[in-house]
């Protein structure tokens, strides 16, 4: 791995980001704007979900996943500029590394609703109650989500360095 | 400057200072108040711009109710951080920056809340002009307080 992170410090991306003053601060802004958006639109798709305010037919939380992927996006162009300025001060981290395995959680979990219960959930009622396997889903979506949003804030005080 | 001194050196301003948990369970706690607050917020103005228009107005009211529990937790933590470092803080442009953009993101919400509670049964699709332009607003005034917010850490 250690030619993978020697390869990523040569690249112009780490110029970019390391060469500038303005950059990192800059790419921070983004990262907390994107999970603005994934963490708002994400809360109210899964407590629909779960069960709270069932007034909202289930149909219309799914025209917020476009929020969500856009939020999902930008962090992770923003987090792979972190990578690529300083690739040794994250691999090094454990904190880094649960974070990523969050990610990867929430990855799968989504995957798994996309593909598995929401085709479900169309034979559902508008308005009718979710069942166990999306409440679930929605639940573990939530601990997922703000897990990666704890560990990635507390990354720079556990192990060492980060942003 | 006695109070806010009295402040950093009070036995809480120092936990927070110099545990080992202190401030990095503060700022923890900041940025998921913060998620919680700027997201929903954020969606909340999306939807009164005509977006996600399955969505009835009184459930997305609901929602800003559990941002503003986000909101306390950033009011909680917040206050913590600034016993850390209080002369530092109300010396700092961009702090006290951000303290206006949270200041009018807060009031505008809250404005919204009530607007949507009292008269949006009789909105369309989209809510009248007026609303909109609050809309607009509060996504730029959370937007700021953002960015500036971010950026104290590295404009001191």
């Amino acid at each position: 791995m250690d030619s993978v992170y020697d390869w990523m410090v040569q690249t112009p991306i780490n110029e970019l980001v390391m060469g500038y003053p303005w950059t990192w601060p800059a790419l921070e802004t983004f990262h907390f704007l994107g999970l603005c958006l994934l963490i708002g639109s994400v809360l109210i798709m899964d407590l629909r979900l779960i069960g709270f305010q069932s007034t909202i037919p289930l149909r219309a939380v799914h025209a917020l996943m476009p929020v969500a992927i856009v939020g999902f996006a930008v962090n992770l162009i923003t987090g792979l500029g972190f990578l690529f300025g300083d690739p040794h001060l994250y691999v090094i981290n454990y904190a880094f590394w649960v974070k990523m395995g969050l990610v990867f959680l929430a990855g799968i979990n989504f995957l798994f609703f996309y593909f598995k219960v929401e085709p479900r959930l169309e034979a559902l009622g508008p308005h009718e109650a979710t069942p166990a396997i999306a409440k679930t889903v929605g639940a573990l979506s939530l601990v997922f989500w703000f897990g990666v949003l704890a560990y990635g804030r507390l990354l720079p005080y556990l192990g060492t360095g980060g942003g | 400057m006695s109070f806010l001194q009295s402040l950093e050196d009070s036995a809480f301003g120092v936990w927070v200072s110099t545990s080992l948990v202190g401030y990095p369970l503060m700022i923890t706690l900041h940025a998921i108040g913060m998620a919680v607050m700027v997201g929903l917020s954020v969606a909340l103005d999306l939807r009164l711009l005509g977006w996600f228009a399955g969505i009835p107005y009184t459930a997305i009211n609901r929602f800003l109710s559990i941002a503003w529990i986000g909101f306390t937790i950033n009011l909680l933590s917040g206050t913590a951080l600034f016993c850390m470092q209080a002369t530092m803080y109300v010396q700092d442009g961009t702090f006290l920056l951000k303290m206006l953009f949270v200041l009018l993101g807060a009031v505008t919400a809250a404005f919204l809340q009530v607007a949507l509670n009292r008269n949006s049964g009789s909105w369309g699709t989209a809510a009248p002009a007026g609303i909109r332009l609050l809309a607009v607003l509060s996504i730029v005034f959370w937007t700021a307080g953002m960015v500036t917010g971010r950026l104290i850490a590295y404009l001191v």
